[in-house]
């Protein structure tokens, strides 16, 4: 059982975190007018060129996998820096180097032409096909590589706190309660979290620090080729780590906001530890999934990614959605905007993860794998799941939680078409349409139009969200 | 004798022996033996060195070593260096460009490295571990595709033994690092919440 003691943010600290989801609410909205963007190209209703489609698509994924994980990381750190002394300094370094790789990743895309998708899988950025050329690639492999510096970065800082503190990683997992027969007090959930996130993200830095410099190599050196099987390996540990531990991190806003709501603490017993450590180990093991497709991959590994995908994300799921009903449950809570969307990144987790088991089945995945029900699992899982989350915490940041008219109106138009608009995109993968392709076929036409529609709406609801957040940066909290 | 002198000592001995002795030609026999022995051998040497200096000199020292970032990055770009397959083979056939590792190996790599390594902050000694890991498997996988010898010097194949050499001593190293980390020199057997003696004394981040 643990509840939070908030002690005063330092002026550069409270900077720090509302520039970092000040950010992340502006870049929210610009993505999701990318997304928006596409989908009317698709629809015929905007006539993109197709490779300035396709450095859209990449600018769309790589912005929205990347600004995930800054505003997960303002999260997290926010509610870490009450157990464990953070260091300022480097939440700011973090911030220089996303932007520095952020200026770096849009040169390759709008600049260099760079269109190979955010997993720059190999050997996509060597093979431009005169669309992009190594200047392009290579800034975008060079910015992403000093965003991972930086996060890298931030995670160690985690870690040298929450060693200095606890003493080792296993402690702040709670092992000794787990299994040493220890009686003590657990560490506080946030504590818990941010372990498993510094862990799993440390691993697939390093895979991607890795494999983004070799492919930089081979895009200078053609004649070093690398393995692609191996590559694509290291590229989806990385990728599908970083992506994943978002909301691990994004989740401590609801293991620390509801219970302050409620005033009833979180409770960390042995099912919540078994939990956490369970997934640390799963979350990266599960990312074979990604290459289901793969014939020459050991059968192994593919059973294994089918097996992970089932269980990776259940136990802190179940943990973390059992939790919030019951510390809810006749509470009192007062339903205010954060409250409710926190409450709705919680449903949104739960069904978001669905489509994501179907398609890691193997047999499903060898039909469904290209269609457009893995936007759809994705997109349900962001939107209603991790986007709602980060707009929760922001309204709980801002201090203006309570809600007003356009508030209430906002929030019930980002569920509906939120859900509408993932619901589009499985629809259209159940119908086969192929994700990842700027030109449909007549017969997919309508499928994209209505989803335009609910995009919209999508897009002007998250506007109004993050609009009511930076207008109310004054009345930010301080602690 | 002192514990410093002791050291001195050491460090002297194992100089000599890996570059006066039949040992040295040993060592640079094989690429392996070259790369993953001589020269982390002459940077231990340094090491030695570095910790057995008169506390008067390492403070003189420590005045140009703020945060031991300067001593670090000198560290960092001399063994860079000597990582560059035309300098391996310029010191098999060219006595100066020898004598040229053996001393920046000892003076430039290893002895900055013995007087920066504590006085850097946590997070950057951890973010060099992780940087050295993941050079030596970038650099591993590198030799194992090489479709061409790097070094004149040395085969095909010896190449290759010293790409697997690196990945494994990467994976050893990751696991040798991470069993701390996890179980904590800092950790008392029977509570989870102990802290070290001091907590504001930041211990080995990664």
């Amino acid at each position: 059982m643990t509840t939070s003691t908030p002690s005063p943010l330092t002026g550069s600290a409270r900077a720090g975190i509302l520039t970092y989801m000040g950010i992340s609410a502006l870049v929210y909205v610009l993505m999701m007018s990318l997304g928006l963007v596409m989908r009317l190209t698709q629809a015929t209703w905007l006539d993109l060129p197709p490779n300035l489609f396709y450095e859209v698509m990449t600018a769309h994924g790589a912005g929205m996998v990347g600004i995930s994980g800054l505003a997960g990381s303002g999260v997290i750190w926010y509610f870490l820096r009450r157990y464990v002394d953070l260091s300022t300094g480097i939440l700011w370094a973090n911030l220089t180097f996303f932007l520095t790789g952020v200026v770096l990743i849009l040169g390759g895309i709008f600049l260099g032409g760079y269109a190979g998708g955010w997993t720059f899988l190999f050997p996509l950025p060597a093979k431009g096909l005169g669309a992009w050329g190594v200047p392009g690639a290579a800034s975008f492999l060079i910015g992403l590589l000093l965003i991972g510096v930086g996060f890298l970065l931030l995670y160690l800082d985690f870690a040298r706190a929450i060693i200095a503190k606890y003493g080792s990683l296993g402690n702040s997992l709670g092992w000794p309660q787990l299994f040493g027969g220890s009686t003590d007090e657990s560490p506080p959930a946030a504590v818990i979290a941010a372990t498993m996130v510094l862990i799993v993200n440390i691993a697939g830095i390093l895979a991607g620090a890795v494999v983004l410099v070799l492919i930089l190599v081979n895009l200078f050196m053609p004649e070093f080729a690398l393995d692609p099987l191996l590559t694509k390996n290291l590229t989806y540990f990385f990728g599908h780590v970083f992506i994943n531990a978002t909301i691990y991190q994004a989740v401590v806003a609801v293991y620390e906001i509801l219970p302050e709501y409620t005033k009833r603490p979180w409770k960390v017993n042995k099912v919540f530890l078994a939990a956490w450590t369970a997934s640390t180990v799963m979350v990266m093991a599960v990312y074979p999934h990604h290459l289901l497709l793969d014939f020459a991959m050991p059968t192994w590994a593919l059973v294994m990614g089918q097996i992970f995908s089932y269980l990776g994300g259940f136990p802190i799921l179940v943990v973390t959605g059992w939790g919030a009903l019951t510390i809810v449950h006749r509470s009192g809570i007062e339903w205010d905007m954060a409250a409710r969307l926190l409450f709705l990144s919680i449903f949104g987790w739960c069904v978001g993860v669905v489509p994501a088991v179907i398609d890691g089945t193997i047999a499903v995945n060898q039909v469904m794998h290209n269609t457009m029900w893995v936007p759809g699992h994705f997109h349900m899982y962001l939107i209603v799941g991790l986007v709602a989350m980060l707009f929760g915490f922001m309204y709980y940041l801002s201090n203006q939680s309570k809600r007003t008219g356009i508030d209430k109106v906002a929030f019930w138009l980002y569920l509906v078409a939120g859900v509408a608009f993932s619901f589009g995109f499985l629809t259209s993968g159940m119908n086969s349409i192929p994700r990842r392709w700027a030109v449909h076929l007549p017969e997919w036409v309508s499928f994209s139009q209505s989803s335009s529609a609910i995009a919209a709406v999508v897009a002007l609801a998250a506007l109004v969200f993050a609009l009511r957040f930076l207008t109310s940066l004054k009345h930010a909290r301080t602690t | 004798m002192s514990k410093n002198q002791r050291l001195a000592a050491v460090s002297s001995g194992l100089l000599i022996l890996i570059t006066l002795t039949p040992v040295a030609s040993q060592l640079t026999s094989t690429m392996r033996g070259h790369v993953l022995l001589q020269i982390p051998l002459l940077v231990a040497v340094g090491i030695g060195f570095g910790r057995s200096l008169a506390p008067h000199l390492v403070r003189f020292l420590n005045r140009w070593n703020a945060m031991g970032i300067p001593g670090i990055l000198i560290t960092i770009f001399t063994i860079a260096f000597w990582m560059i397959p035309r300098w391996i083979d310029a010191s098999l056939t060219n006595t100066s460009v020898e004598w040229i590792k053996h001393s920046s190996l000892v003076l430039l790599g290893g002895i900055p490295l013995a007087l920066s390594w504590e006085r850097l902050y946590p997070v950057a000694r951890g973010a060099v571990k992780i940087e050295f890991l993941s050079m030596l498997f970038r650099l591993g996988w590198l030799y194992l595709i090489s479709p061409d010898r790097f070094c004149n010097s040395y085969l095909l194949e010896d190449q290759i033994w010293l790409g697997w050499g690196m990945i494994i001593i990467g994976m050893a190293l990751t696991l040798t690092w991470l069993v701390p980390v996890f179980f904590g020199e800092y950790a008392p057997a029977e509570t989870g919440h102990s802290s070290p003696k001091n907590p504001n004394e930041a211990p080995n981040a990664a």
